[in-house]
């Protein structure tokens, strides 16, 4: 089973976070001071740009205070009466086990579509009643549709940590899980994370799958394309779309080539979609998508590329429909790629094989590497006297044999029969 | 036993020598008569005999020298517009020199052009029709424009019948020594599914054995020549553990070189050889003939056959749920 770093090391006190030092300690002032009467905000609200620790902050002041967290997450509650059910939670008097509570509205940017409408005053009844301590967290409290919840809440601003700082969180895990990172590679993470916690993490699990070290020239990959993070959003945007028109807007924002894009989907579909009756229509999709380009290839008629993007952007994106949500998989780096590289020598022996093939028996190299070759090689294998005749015949030098014999010894012993 | 490749050596030379296709060696064989030919379209499956017709009339026609006034070019190999444009135009506008006025150029797997390509290809037929007659051989010829199409004599090659494949072989069998047991001709005639040049490749790498020839021998060649276990892939996939038996797939086409058709051939065989519940193998019967009719248009191999396996995958967990 899979574990994102993002979960595995995530702080579980206030020591472990870096950063926002100042942040953290008037929320935690604010929270002590529920204890006395209940303040006059009655809600804080954490906001700052994605991955600098707001949600954590939250969750290790409720463990360090061992105070009960209610947490919900807004964007997965879409109508008001669902947000007002949870908020209730705030004017409820006493917990379960006695203790103090504190609840926490995640993503509040979420909860402002129009499907929501009424969403934002839920909150703020719900805020106005509370008997715990109401956290809000969004990555802009000044969009106009908060401007009345505002006049609630403590504004608790949550800044973007320094590189020195991402870097330290970086060698943390690496101790932990054990790796050997260089320097100048750990730097390269966080800068080209723009200092995006979470995703500098990400990266580093990511880059450091299946080995122990990590150095400069493995993240250099990454530096020589911020193409990366373009194609992460873009991926993002097909998998986790709600419906096709914004499934089919992740191409318009990359200005990438489209069978690269096709081939990091098709890599990662089965990661992201797990439930096999999601992954069959995901790659059912990825196939139509193929034969649309092979339309393309034959008539060379590129209007036809709209389906091809159709389907491996809003095809793939509708498939998700039984997978269950298990948090934040990154996205892998297409294998297919890498294996392509990784076995060119051998294709590039085949297809020489093949030409000779070709010369002699009225058939293209392709067709001679898969239809004729293999049994070549079976002969090879079994009878070195069939073998010099037909090395002979097809002009074989000693590296075509070589291959075709499969041993060293098999294949000296050809060699030697045909001087 | 000679040492070179048996389907070369024992390739008919002539149209009497061919022991299929009767219909089509007939019309082929007027044209030898009256000493003139059409543009033709030979189309059907490999190993039925397209590129071996071809190059038995231009025999018959021009006899023993019949190579000066014969062109093959490949198109999977030289496929593109400039080709043609070159290289075709070169050899069909000089007149060739003899008793037949007009040259012959075999243009092989001509369903691989572009379509730019094909139409280049159409006004050269129309400009040199005098110097030069093309045959065009495709597996497929639904890929073939329809200017094209319509400007040449359509011959439809079919899969070799066990007998005609039989008397085929015999003469093989003899001339080379072969001990064949009867099982084994089954065996050959199974796995081959009537592609002659399948058919004579498997018989000759299980003869170089040495060793009398039985099913099992048969059978051990084919899963050699296909070193990657098709099976073995089809039952990871059904546990539910699709990547892994993309990785399988993968393995099998770039590092093996297996052929997709190959592939495909051998899952279809595997489903109705397993013990999947019978409405199941119909099932994915579909979905595997959608996939084969996929890589003859020249689909991308392995996005269509993990296509295939993500069904495996779903198929297995529905199976596991008792639907």
């Amino acid at each position: 089973m899979y574990n994102a770093w993002t979960v595995k090391h995530k702080p579980r006190t206030l020591s472990e976070i870096v950063g926002n030092e100042e942040s953290i300690r008037i929320l935690t002032s604010w929270i002590n001071s529920w204890s006395e009467a209940v303040p006059k905000k009655r809600a804080a609200f954490l906001y700052g740009p994605p991955g600098v620790g707001k949600t954590v902050a939250v969750e290790a002041l409720a463990n360090d205070l061992k105070m009960e967290l209610v947490e919900k997450n807004a964007s997965d509650s879409r109508t008001a009466e669902a947000v007002q059910r949870f908020a209730g939670l705030a004017s409820q008097y006493g917990t379960l086990s006695g203790g103090k509570r504190v609840v926490l509205l995640d993503e509040l940017d979420g909860i402002t579509g129009t499907a929501d409408r009424g969403g934002v005053r839920a909150v703020i009844e719900a805020i106005k009643t509370a008997r715990f301590p109401v956290v809000l967290t969004a990555n802009n409290a000044y969009d106009p549709r908060f401007s009345t919840l505002r006049r609630y809440c403590l504004l608790v601003e949550f800044k973007k940590p320094t590189i020195f700082q991402v870097i330290k969180r970086l060698k943390k895990i690496c101790v932990k899980e054990e790796i050997m990172a260089a320097d100048a590679a750990l730097k390269l993470i966080a800068e080209r994370s723009g200092r995006d916690v979470r995703s500098a993490i990400n990266d580093l699990q990511t880059l450091t799958q299946g080995r122990k070290q990590l150095t400069y020239e493995d993240v250099a990959w990454l530096a020589e394309r911020d193409r990366k993070e373009v194609i992460f959003n873009v991926l993002r945007t097909i998998f986790y779309a709600k419906d096709c028109t914004e499934a089919k807007r992740a191409i318009d924002s990359a200005s990438m080539d489209v069978d690269m894009l096709f081939q990091w989907v098709y890599e990662n579909a089965p990661y992201q979609l797990t439930d096999p009756r999601d992954l069959v229509e995901a790659m059912e999709a990825l196939a139509e998508a193929d034969v649309y380009r092979g339309r393309i290839r034959a008539t060379q008629n590129w209007k036809l590329l709209r389906y091809v993007l159709d389907f491996m952007t809003a095809g793939v994106a509708m498939s998700r429909r039984r997978t269950k949500p298990s948090g934040w998989v990154p996205f892998r780096f297409p294998e297919r790629i890498q294996w392509l590289s990784r076995t060119k020598k051998e294709r590039q022996m085949r297809k020489l094989i093949g030409m000779k093939i070709r010369r002699k028996m009225h058939v293209s190299s392709v067709r001679a590497v898969k239809e004729i070759l293999p049994y070549i090689r079976v002969i090879f294998e079994d009878n070195a006297e069939m073998a010099t005749g037909i090395a002979k015949w097809l002009d074989f030098d000693q590296d075509m044999i070589g291959y075709l014999a499969g041993s060293k010894g098999r294949a000296k012993a050809i060699v030697a029969k045909l001087e | 036993m000679s040492y070179e490749m048996w389907v070369e050596k024992y390739r008919p030379r002539s149209l009497n020598e061919m022991v299929n296709q009767k219909e089509i060696v007939e019309r082929l064989n007027s044209f030898v008569k009256t000493r003139n030919i059409p543009h033709c379209i030979f189309a059907g499956p490999p190993g039925t005999g397209k590129t071996t017709g071809a190059l038995c009339l231009a025999h018959d026609l021009y006899g023993e020298g019949f190579r000066e006034h014969l062109m093959e070019l490949n198109a999977s190999d030289e496929r593109g517009i400039n080709v043609v444009r070159e290289t075709v135009k070169t050899f069909a506008r000089t007149r060739s020199i003899g008793e037949i006025p007009f040259k012959i150029m075999i243009l092989d797997e001509a369903d691989n052009m572009t379509s730019d390509a094909q139409q280049a290809l159409r006004r050269t037929m129309e400009r040199f029709t005098e110097t030069c007659r093309f045959i065009l051989i495709c597996n497929y010829s639904g890929k073939i424009i329809e200017p094209i199409q319509s400007r040449c004599a359509p011959f439809r090659f079919s899969y070799l019948s066990r007998e005609d494949q039989h008397s085929y072989l015999q003469q093989i069998i003899q001339k080379e020594n072969v001990n064949m047991l009867d099982a084994g001709l089954t065996a050959v005639f199974e796995v081959s599914g009537g592609d002659l040049r399948r058919t004579v490749n498997t018989v000759q790498a299980a003869a170089s054995s040495g060793k009398p020839i039985d099913a099992e021998t048969v059978y051990s060649v084919v899963g050699r020549a296909n070193p990657a276990d098709v099976r073995e892939m089809m039952i990871i996939a059904m546990k539910g553990d699709f990547v892994g038996a993309r990785k399988k797939l993968r393995e099998m086409i770039l590092k093996y070189g297996l052929a997709g058709s190959d592939i495909i051939r051998q899952i279809h065989i595997e489903i109705f050889r397993s013990d999947v519940p019978e409405r199941w193998k119909i099932r994915l019967a579909d979905a595997i003939g959608e996939v084969d009719f996929r890589l003859i248009q020249g689909a991308d191999e392995e996005i269509q056959l993990s296509a295939l396996l993500a069904r495996l995958t779903e198929a297995g967990y529905e199976m596991q749920r008792g639907a």
